[in-house]
């Protein structure tokens, strides 16, 4: 009887395990045929790896994209990471007038629909000059994030406990210093965290890279639709660049699995 | 003469909360503002005739009253909601309750679990195209060889189509239904399941009875954050169908993001987002209410 049991929890497991798994290996394994091992009925499973869509990729200044995904991403995270962490530290340890507004309100840029953010912010940029530029979307990105950086991280001061603060101001430090040199650094490793879930959402967002971003400007995301759209079909190319646009994010998400619970659902729900 | 004193603490506070409010103005107030002002006017980028007159509440009155792609779109949304999210919080808190042990490799298994979750889901809709494509795809081809979709794409028949995205977004979000019920199951306080088993309850009864009680918070929250973003799918959409074949598979996110960006209909498209907008804000002050009180509940 308890062996049953045993497989009986090992079925939905196993079945899970190889529904996420399979679907990925078998672009990978796409990524490195040639053109016309693709076709071939039956499927191919044993052949010879190129490296083609790759070095294809390459010759189109696919690189350019890449970077483009890498600035953004990056640039994203610090605006957001900076001025999301000192409001959730007065957040966490002030009662702001007016707070639970403002608390709100971040939230609901979050919550809301990113088209119905995305078209007014066409809108703004378009006028001054800002549209298809990369700090259109980097501002898109990071108030897109805000949310995150400021629940998650007064989560993280709240479990900082006030007596530590308290010894440091009364040996003289003042607020600034309490916040840099005390508790800060006590929280270290969930501001790393947050960073990356930052950094991954911002890398793996599409609408507003679509709307704000075009031509050579594009990042990854929005650069990767255009592939499909070819008459010949660059299927090796689009496995290619679907498995460069996602090999870092789940090497991140590796580091952050501790925080995965709280990332994803930013900061709702306590690991 | 009295100096004016400015306490330290009230200036930290400004510093810190300034930098936040500035750029709240930036990137949201004055957008809104923006598309409130051009919600109110006949703007379209393709037309000559509508440069932007004022025309008052008309855009709002056409869609509320007389747009049958609007309702279409609606009506698709609210379809996708309602199968997606049943099936995906029965299948995850299934794989939850499997996972809810220790076992040698229970990371790396994680790990892969999540995978569909945490790659971006423009990869999704790639790696679905690839394992869908009607000449080379494996699924197209094991579906063949029983009988189906021989003669026709899954993506070029209405009904497939609709279908097809509906169970990709199943694939996509179980495992975070998953993770927030394991979250929820291992921090479980262990005496009243082990008080129940004493006395004589069955695995199903300690479930209903017991464990998922405990559990309704996370529930509320996952269930609640899983109909919101179900309601904005849009990635998969635009990549896969791009809202047909005809209109078959066309959701409010595609509807406005076509009126805005294909149409270049802003004044109407403004319209649109402000309308989605609200509704929204709505669901996300539900949505915040219950949060905050269970965890104020959480934490006492």
């Amino acid at each position: 009887m308890n062996r049953i049991a045993r497989y009986l929890y090992a079925l939905p497991i196993a079945l899970a395990f190889l529904m996420a798994i399979l679907p990925y290996l078998w672009i990978l394994l796409a990524s490195f045929k040639r053109y016309d091992d693709l076709f071939s009925r039956p499927i191919l499973w044993f052949f010879h790896p190129t490296l083609n869509a790759y070095v294809q990729l390459y010759d189109k200044g696919f690189e350019r994209f890449l970077l483009n995904s890498v600035i953004v991403s990056s640039a994203s995270t610090l605006l957001c990471l900076s001025i999301g962490t000192l409001a959730a530290y007065c957040f966490s340890r002030y009662k702001i007038p007016a707070g639970e507004h403002l608390f709100f309100y971040i939230l609901a840029t979050r919550l809301g629909p990113p088209i119905a953010y995305a078209l007014p912010m066409y809108l703004i940029f378009d006028k001054l000059g800002l549209a298809n530029s990369h700090i259109g979307l980097i501002l898109a990105h990071a108030t897109f994030n805000l949310v995150l950086v400021v629940w998650m991280m007064k989560a993280f001061f709240d479990d900082v406990p006030r007596e530590v603060e308290e010894a440091a101001a009364l040996d003289g430090c003042g607020p600034f210093r309490v916040l840099f040199q005390i508790t800060l650094p006590m929280c270290y490793g969930g501001l790393v965290s947050v960073a990356i879930f930052v950094l991954i959402f911002s890398w793996n967002e599409l609408l507003f890279a679509l709307i704000l971003t075009s031509n050579e400007n594009r990042t990854l995301t929005a650069m990767l639709p255009t592939l499909i759209g070819h008459p010949r079909g660059l299927w090796p190319q689009v496995a290619a660049a679907a498995i460069i646009q996602s090999v870092p994010v789940l090497v991140f998400i590796f580091f952050v699995q501790k925080h995965l619970v709280r990332g994803l659902t930013f900061g709702a729900v306590k690991g | 003469m009295k100096g004016i004193s400015i306490n330290p603490t009230t200036t930290f506070i400004w510093v810190c909360m300034l930098p936040v409010l500035i750029f709240l103005i930036v990137v949201a107030v004055a957008p809104t503002t923006v598309a409130i002002i051009d919600s109110l006017e006949n703007l379209s980028l393709t037309s000559h005739m509508a440069r932007g007159q004022f025309v008052g509440l008309n855009n709002f009155r056409k869609l509320i009253g007389s747009d049958p792609k609007f309702y279409t779109a609606l009506w698709h949304t609210a379809l996708f909601v309602v199968l997606v999210v049943p099936v995906e919080f029965v299948a995850g808190l299934t794989l939850a309750l499997a996972l809810n042990r220790d076992f040698n490799g229970k990371r790396l298994v994680l790990t892969v679990v999540m995978i569909p979750t945490v790659i971006a889901p423009v990869v999704v809709s790639l790696v679905w195209l690839l394992l869908l494509v009607p000449t080379f795809g494996v699924l197209t081809q094991l579906m063949n060889t029983v009988g189906l979709f021989r003669d026709t794409g899954v993506f070029s028949d209405p009904t497939t189509a609709f279908g097809a995205l509906v169970l990709i977004d199943i694939w996509e979000w179980t495992p975070f239904i998953m993770l927030i019920m394991l979250a929820g199951l291992s921090a479980m306080p262990q005496a009243p399941i082990e008080a129940a088993t004493l006395d004589g309850a069955t695995r199903w009864q300690i479930l209903m009875h017991v464990q998922l009680p405990l559990l309704r918070p996370l529930i509320i929250i996952a269930l609640l954050l899983r109909t919101i973003d179900a309601s904005k799918v849009f990635d998969t959409i635009y990549v896969l169908t791009g809202g047909g074949p005809g209109d078959s598979t066309e959701v409010l996110s595609t509807f406005a993001f076509r009126t805005n960006f294909m149409n270049w209909n802003l004044g109407y498209g403004a319209a649109v987002c402000l309308l989605i907008a609200f509704a929204s804000l709505v669901i996300a002050a539900a949505f915040y209410k219950i949060v905050t009180t269970t965890q104020a509940r959480a934490a006492t």
